[in-house]
């Protein structure tokens, strides 16, 4: 204490070996302990209720020890609208072992689970899949998952939000076989062109992809309404009132908004999460995974097809503390086995670690969801405007070799080069032909070239942005409309990409892609669960990855023949 | 990507009250409002910033502007637009900077709704000295009737992964310090050395 | 408005664009073959005419009751009703539903509209159930204006 002060920082020395481990990325992640009595706690909790239900008159007047004079508005809502009234007492009163088992039953059939997973109160549903461990959990999603499809959703953005570069992506997307795009915005105001490209772009990649622009309500119900995109998913839900208010909705105003998307032909989903109640203060004292059943039974109540879940944008809360990943795995199968289409996450930025960055999808990528990811970035993270997915275009190789190892269809293929190049070169000229047409700030053949070839936004010339944005504004105030598109595409000569558009636009008017989990393949045919109902009944049924599709997934970039060795297939 | 670690000074900080905060008649002032466990039940932002440079910072930012600061405690809310919303309402100048203990910070102005704002920086992550001082000095301008750059945001992907449920975690515990019902009050910084050794 | 009773659907009949397209029409009356690239280039079509009509969401409300999924049916047959309110009026019901809001006096005049201007009992009665709701979790706005700065 009386020696002159020295810069001492004495640490006890260190193994070696220690110090590889710390300069290992996972320990650039973020774990806490639980703290259960707030809410920081992902499945078990003892401050989470019991199961209970009472029904009087035709009405549920006790939820999970709750009695109707002291429901919050979850909890009315969920009783009046998403729990069967006619079996809820019969079904809550089951043993949870015997549901949870039928769950992984191959001899129980999916519609036998349903006809008891209707009436059971959301502390029970918990009380169910906490019996699970992490492999029942993905043998339940295996035969729960509505469609018997498995499909991927991609990310397509620009962190200069270039109209050119998300129709190149949006292409080269569609083709490698994203089932739905979706978009988003840095500057807000250029979302008419973007939406535009798009739309454009997938229909050059693959005709029938369907596209979003996620904005506030009002923009993307507008953009919807045009038929510049043909679905939405950004409409958040919470599963605690004061958090749920805090968002300036109720289960009341979300559900008229659902009527108003389906009012309009357009598909919707709503979107919810583990860890965002806590994340925001007001968890109640209740677990992740017991407010995100909550919010997956008031998505089942409002009558919306289904749920992107999966934590989405809170998932560094979940997967920093024990057993997040499992409560993350349930909540997508708890999703499903309320019959909503799943759209199951994996579309964050969620580790340092690529070894962790793998674990976490294995829970939907083997067994297969609605969309394993709801947002693998078609673009580098770099340009990912939800700030950056768990998987992005660098990771592509990748995510087509684990399909090839275990024999699983994540939703995606290897495509080679020159498709790559000619989808890419087509979706900038379409698009140029339709700026021309709608007499936008027009395209040039600098920005073509580098379109085909890009990878990220700082490979293409800069766009005059203030004349982009002039005419962003002039698609809304002239009310173009996805017609207008198609008119463009058609006089320029793009007929194949103008075709595809209008029968995207067409299916509208059939209403075919507002039920659960609906799609459209590529010869347009609108596959949901009507019409491809998952019916997994143990090895040997179900979907398997087998015939023409598995061929597809057997391509890799590198692949030496075993006809010549000396050189590679492809 | 890098986040910014603490190069501070060894100092510490303390906050002493000097009674219920008043509205400021001086129109060359602005008013730093603290969060209730700012420089109290906590002494550094997520990522080790000293709550002392935090406050070093942000004072020698004003006071270059030719400007004054005054320090209140706001103890009844969590809530960073309230508490900044608090203190622009008590600011001679209308203008405050409110500060949550793990460092997210926000501009505001006393004409504006609450929950808008002049400037806001959410990812408490990135903030480090020289964003603090940039703050203090915008705020000054603000209050001298200026436009300002806005002080550039940084953004980290990885963020997320980092530091998203420590971030949980400390507002949380900052909400546990509340004293619902009780006024914003006056407070001194008494600095410090620190206590090494 | 539809003369002949809508036929019976069973799920077999699912995609209605491939199994059943004589049932589809748009609401201006075209039938769904009519929309055509020939159409569009000859300026036949509006965007108009790309809309759903609300006989065709009751159609797809029952093949969501008869795919046992009785919410998802109630969704479509408030979209159906949906359909005859302008866009901007859509808007500006869904914002008189957020919290506080609308007064409960609000809210009633909103159902009534639904009913009698819209013929839209089904989402008049959500209208009334959240005022209801509202009233009890002091979610109603206040009549007088918060006088907060």
């Amino acid at each position: 204490m009386t020696t002159a002060p020295r810069p001492t920082t004495a640490a006890p020395r260190q193994s070696l070996r220690t110090e590889i481990l710390e300069a290992r990325p996972v320990n650039l992640d973020g774990f806490v302990e639980e703290w259960p009595e707030k809410g920081l706690v992902a499945m078990e909790s003892e401050f989470d209720p019991a199961p209970s239900v009472r029904v009087e008159g035709g009405q549920i007047v006790e939820l999970d020890g709750r009695s109707r004079d002291d429901f919050d508005f979850m909890d009315t809502f969920i009783a009046n609208h998403a729990i069967d009234v006619e079996s809820a007492e019969r079904c809550t009163a089951m043993p949870s072992a015997q549901i949870a088992r039928m769950l992984i039953d191959p001899g129980v059939s999916r519609d036998e689970v349903l006809a008891v997973s209707r009436g059971l109160t959301p502390a029970k549903v918990l009380d169910v899949v906490k019996l699970m461990n992490v492999v029942e959990i993905m043998q339940g999603m295996q035969k729960m998952r509505a469609r018997r499809t498995p499909a991927n959703q991609g990310h397509s953005t620009s962190a200069r939000d270039n109209p050119i570069q998300v129709a190149a992506d949006a292409a080269e997307g569609a083709l490698r076989g994203f089932a739905e795009l979706e978009t988003t915005l840095g500057v807000l105001r250029y979302a008419p062109m973007v939406a535009i490209a798009l739309q454009v772009g997938a229909q050059v990649g693959r005709g029938g992809v369907l596209t979003q622009c996620a904005l506030e309500e009002a923009t993307e119900l507008e953009l919807g309404m045009r038929g510049i995109t043909a679905y939405a998913e950004t409409i958040s839900i919470y599963g605690t009132e004061s958090v749920f208010i805090d968002g300036d909705d109720t289960p009341w105003s979300k559900s008229f908004l659902a009527a108003a998307y389906a009012s309009r032909g357009i598909k919707m989903r709503f979107t919810s999460g583990t860890g965002s109640e806590v994340q925001m203060g007001n968890a109640e004292g209740k677990s992740m995974l017991y407010l995100e059943i909550r919010c997956i039974l008031m998505a089942k109540g409002a009558g919306v097809q289904g749920l992107q879940n999966g934590s989405i944008s809170c998932i560094g809360v979940p997967g920093a503390v024990p057993g997040g990943l499992r409560a993350v795995a349930a909540e997508n199968l708890v999703a499903s086995m309320v019959d909503l289409e799943c759209a199951s996450g994996n579309d964050q930025s969620f580790s340092h670690s690529a070894m962790r960055r793998t674990a976490r999808a294995m829970p939907q990528m083997l067994p297969g969801t609605d969309f394993v990811c709801s947002g693998y970035s078609s673009v580098p993270n770099a340009d990912n405007m939800f700030a950056g997915s768990n998987f992005d275009t660098e990771d592509f190789d990748d995510w087509n070799t684990i399909q090839r190892d275990f024999q699983v269809d994540g939703g995606l293929r290897h495509v080679r080069e020159d498709e790559i190049l000619a989808a890419r070169n087509k979706a900038a000229r379409a698009l140029q032909a339709v700026f021309a047409h709608l007499e936008l700030p027009p395209i040039t053949e600098d920005e073509i070239e580098a379109a085909t070839y890009a990878n990220s936004s700082n490979d293409y010339p800069l766009r005059d942005v203030l004349a982009d944005l002039k005419g962003a504004q002039s698609v809304m105030d002239r009310g173009i409309t996805g017609l207008d598109l198609v008119k463009g595409l058609e006089s320029a000569g793009f007929h194949d990409v103008a075709e595809n558009l209008l029968t995207v636009l067409r299916q509208r008017v059939s209403g075919d892609l507002l039920q659960t989990s609906a799609v459209l393949t590529g010869d347009f045919t609108p596959l949901s669960a009507i019409n491809d109902p998952n019916d997994y009944a143990g090895p040997g049924t179900g979907y398997r990855l087998q015939g023409e599709r598995w061929e597809q997934l057997k391509k890799l970039r590198h692949v030496t023949s075993s006809t010549n060795p000396e050189t590679e297939v492809g | 990507m890098t986040t910014p670690t603490a190069t501070a000074p060894d100092r510490t900080v303390s906050l002493r009250e000097v009674g219920p905060a008043r509205r400021g008649t001086r129109p060359d002032e602005v008013v730093i409002a603290l969060s209730p466990a700012f420089a109290g039940h906590f002494s550094k932002t997520i990522v080790d910033v000293p709550h002392a440079e935090v406050l070093r910072q942000l004072l020698a930012g004003i006071e270059e502007q030719g400007v004054t600061a005054r320090l209140v405690r706001v103890i009844d809310t969590a809530d960073l637009a309230a508490i900044s919303h608090t203190a622009a309402r008590l600011s001679g100048s209308g203008i405050s900077v409110g500060v949550l203990s793990r460092g997210t910070t926000m501009i505001h102005q006393k004409d504006l709704p609450r929950l808008s704002n002049l400037e806001l920086f959410p990812q408490s992550p990135l903030l480090d000295a020289p964003v603090f001082r940039m703050i203090g000095s915008n705020a000054a301008q603000y209050a001298k009737g200026e436009h300002p750059q806005p002080v550039p945001t940084r953004n980290d992907q990885m963020a997320r992964p980092r530091w998203q449920a420590k971030a949980a975690l400390l507002h949380l515990k900052e909400f546990d310090c509340i004293e619902a019902g009780r006024d914003p009050v006056e407070v001194e910084a008494v600095f410090s050395r620190g206590t090494t050794g | 408005m539809s003369a002949s009773p809508p036929p019976e659907l069973t799920t077999a009949d699912y995609p209605l664009s491939i199994n059943r397209p004589e049932l589809l029409h748009t609401p201006s009356g075209k039938p769904i073959t009519a929309l055509t690239m020939d159409a569009v280039v000859s300026g036949e079509l509006s965007a108009e005419d790309l809309r759903i009509a609300p006989e065709t969401l009751q159609l797809q409300a029952q093949l969501a009751d008869a795919s046992n999924r009785p919410q998802l049916a109630a969704n479509f047959r408030r979209a159906a009703e949906m359909t005859a309110i302008p866009d901007d009026e859509v808007l500006a019901m869904y914002n008189a539903l957020r919290p506080r809001a609308s007064t409960a006096a609000q809210l009633a005049e909103l159902a009534a509209r639904l009913e009698g201007t819209y013929g839209a009992p089904v989402c008049a009665a959500l209208v009334r159930e959240a005022a209801e709701v509202y009233a009890r979790r002091d979610l109603l706005a206040r009549p007088v204006a918060d006088s907060d700065q």
